[in-house]
């Protein structure tokens, strides 16, 4: 068991370094530093001194390693607009985008699973019908298309919720917060449906499809014929037995959620790590761009690595297997 | 016959379980009577197909759409359950299904589905039933301390004995084995046929064991049920039906079991001509008798009722039993 786990962390180190690779890459080789730095009319000592401060001159693996170990503490040169330290850029914009990350993948998992669950157990009925028609419109739509639609009513016509920004947030020091605050919330309701409703469809129709596909097999109709209720086949029975592909795609879309929130936040103005990107892109702000990604590919890692931990506590025949091929 | 006769357990009268399809309807079930009688073992055999599995699923009352039961009545214990099956299930009446592979919900322990059976059913705390769950174990020849092990770690026949116990959890009255043999490998099955048929007649529990093997039949059961198209061919005690087949499909039945003798080892195994119909193109008339060898022009014209009870055959008119 602990090999298996210490073998998935390893794994996980790997694309981390890989992904770092690329990062380190773009970071290094796209544009030339110096020249955005200080523009094309500086000295050449000027240069020199640069590259020297930069330690551009060094060989490529100790720059990499350099870039490595810096990564490791949240270290990114500085922003080319403004020369702000890129970690403060994105650590002042990360609670944003993971508070809208979060909530919208809560709310996309768990109603997700609940409708797929109702609209499997009470299939042909006319509120299942209801809701699998309505959720196609979910999956057709565009996110931001969406996000405006949800502007007009709510915004515009019925003037309930703000149409961008984060409202207030409290600063607890090392994480900036909209839970508390109760702008912040209401801020957070638009931006965080747009996001989560095709998360919802997704995970609705997969638990969906799932869920009626558990319920054919053997064990459930000997559940079944051994009289157990309704409610402890479904929930002891058949839930679990959905439970390692739901959370697969639970994962990734929560990976994506993180990834994408780049259209919701330009829709709603939202001041996360997403629109930062979009203005570093803007501006071929390189440090930006390379850490945003490092960022990013972080998140799925460790998202995944989760979503692997998982499989093994869920299903007994995952754990016993890999104990058989390593030992 | 100088017994007085028995109050049967379960009683199936004319039941039919009907297939809709757009908007033909089928028979997948036909006018099906027979009783169950306390403690006892009435194999019911026949081809694949022949609505075995349907008969088993309809007692449960687990028929769906598009099947739906559209006439008869079954009867258990005096009621008629073919409404609210779900006051039996378990507690009167379980189940054994054929593929012990998937029978078994792979994420949970032998012993959590175990003790979840039986406290489903049975008003004790968690450590009683714990201790209940274990015995049971044992008398199927489980090692106790296998309690907490996944299905995944037992072999097929271990598994359908964890089955055995799961059936007998609650104490029924009446366990439906559905082929409870048939994937598991020859060298097992008998081991597992003679425990299923020893802890039922050490509590009583009457069982209803569906197979397509004639040779289980004999070896198992004390009254046999023969089902062809969705209908009753012939029923009686199974020495006799085995002895002195009335109905020429029955004939046919056992005339295709391998025996091992000398004979039969030289001579090529019969096997009866043609398949069975689908439920589309049952044939009016004897459901079997394009494929019999002994039908007369009145088995195409009429479907025979069951005769002197014992077997659906117009030759039996002409005979006496
Ligand atoms: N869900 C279903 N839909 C349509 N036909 C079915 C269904 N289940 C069973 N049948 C048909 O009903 C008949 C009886 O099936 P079954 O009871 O499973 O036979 P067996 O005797 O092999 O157990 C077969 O002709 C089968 O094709
Ligand atoms: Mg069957």
């Amino acid at each position: 068991m602990l090999l298996i786990i210490l073998r998935r962390i390893l794994q996980a180190i790997m694309v981390l370094l890989l992904v770092a690779l690329v990062s380190f890459i773009i970071f290094r080789y796209v544009g030339n530093p110096v020249d955005n730095i200080l523009g094309q009319e500086a000295t050449l000592a000027q240069r020199a001194a640069l590259e020297e401060a930069l330690g551009l001159n060094q060989s490529i693996y100790i720059q990499y390693f350099d870039f490595l170990w810096k990564a490791a503490q949240f270290e990114f040169g500085n922003s080319y607009r403004g020369a702000l330290p890129v970690s403060d850029l994105i650590a002042s914009r990360l609670p944003a985008t993971l508070e809208l990350a979060i909530t919208s993948a809560i709310i996309g998992v768990s109603l997700g699973v609940i409708l797929g669950i109702y609209t499997a157990i009470n299939r042909g009925s006319f509120l299942s019908n209801f809701i699998l028609s309505t959720s196609l419109i979910g999956v057709s739509l565009p996110t931001f298309l969406i996000g405006v639609l949800l502007i007009w009513i709510f915004s515009v016509e019925l003037n309930w919720l703000p149409s961008f920004g984060r409202g207030e947030v409290v600063d607890l020091g090392w994480w900036t917060t909209g839970f508390l605050t109760l702008s912040g919330i209401k801020s957070l309701i638009l931006p965080s449906i747009t996001l989560g409703l095709y998360q919802m469809t997704l995970v609705m129709r997969l638990t969906r499809a799932e869920m009626l596909e558990v319920l054919k097999q053997d064990y459930i109709r000997l559940a079944y014929s051994l009289g157990l209720t309704k409610k402890q086949i479904y929930f002891f029975h058949a839930l679990p037995n959905i439970l390692i592909p739901v959370i697969t795609i639970a994962g990734l879309q929560l990976g994506s959620v993180i990834a994408f929130a780049i259209i919701t936040e330009t829709v709603f103005q939202w001041p996360g790590v997403g629109l930062l990107f979009i203005n570093a892109v803007y501006y071929v702000d390189i440090p930006v761009m390379s850490a945003y990604l490092l960022l990013v590919g972080f998140a799925f890692v460790i998202i995944n690595l989760i979503v692997d931990l998982t499989y093994l506590l869920i299903d007994p025949r995952l754990r016993d297997n890999q104990l058989k091929l390593e030992v | 016959m100088t017994s007085k006769p028995v109050k049967p357990l379960l009683e199936i009268q004319n039941l039919d379980v009907t297939l809709k399809n757009r908007d033909s309807y089928f028979k997948a079930l036909d006018d099906l009577s027979f009783n169950v009688l306390p403690g006892e073992i009435l194999g019911l055999v026949g081809e694949s197909g022949a609505g075995k599995s349907m008969t088993g699923s309809a007692i449960l009352g687990l028929i769906e759409p598009p099947l739906f039961i559209s006439k008869g009545k079954i009867i258990f214990k005096g009621k008629r359950i073919e409404e609210n099956a779900i006051s039996v299930r378990g507690s009167m009446i379980s189940m054994i299904f054929q593929d012990p592979l998937v029978s078994l919900n792979p994420l949970r322990k032998i012993g959590d589905q175990l003790v979840e059976t039986i406290r489903t059913h049975i008003n004790i705390d968690k450590a009683e039933a714990i201790t209940y769950a274990k015995n049971l174990l044992e008398e199927v020849g489980i090692d106790r301390e296998r309690f907490n092990a996944y299905p995944h770690t037992f072999s097929g026949g271990m598994r359908q004995r964890v089955v055995i116990a799961l059936a007998l959890a609650p104490n029924p009255s009446l366990i439906i084995a559905d082929e409870p043999t048939s994937a598991l490998d020859v060298s097992v099955q008998a081991l597992i046929l003679a425990l299923l048929k020893r802890l039922c007649k050490e509590r009583g529990t009457s069982i209803i064991l569906i197979t397509h093997d004639m040779g289980v039949i004999a070896e198992t059961t004390d009254r046999v049920a023969v089902l062809y198209s969705g209908r009753l061919s012939e029923i009686g005690k199974t020495s006799e039906v085995l002895n002195s087949p009335k109905h020429p499909y029955t004939q046919g039945l056992i005339a295709a079991t391998p025996r091992i003798d000398a004979d039969s080892l030289k001579t090529k195994l019969y096997q009866i001509p043609g398949t069975m119909p689908d439920l589309s193109e049952i044939p009016d008339g004897c459901p079997f008798h394009q494929r019999c060898s002994k039908s007369i022009p009145k088995c195409s014209e009429n479907n025979p009722p069951l005769l002197y009870d014992r077997a659906s055959c117009w030759l039996l008119e002409k005979e006496s039993v």
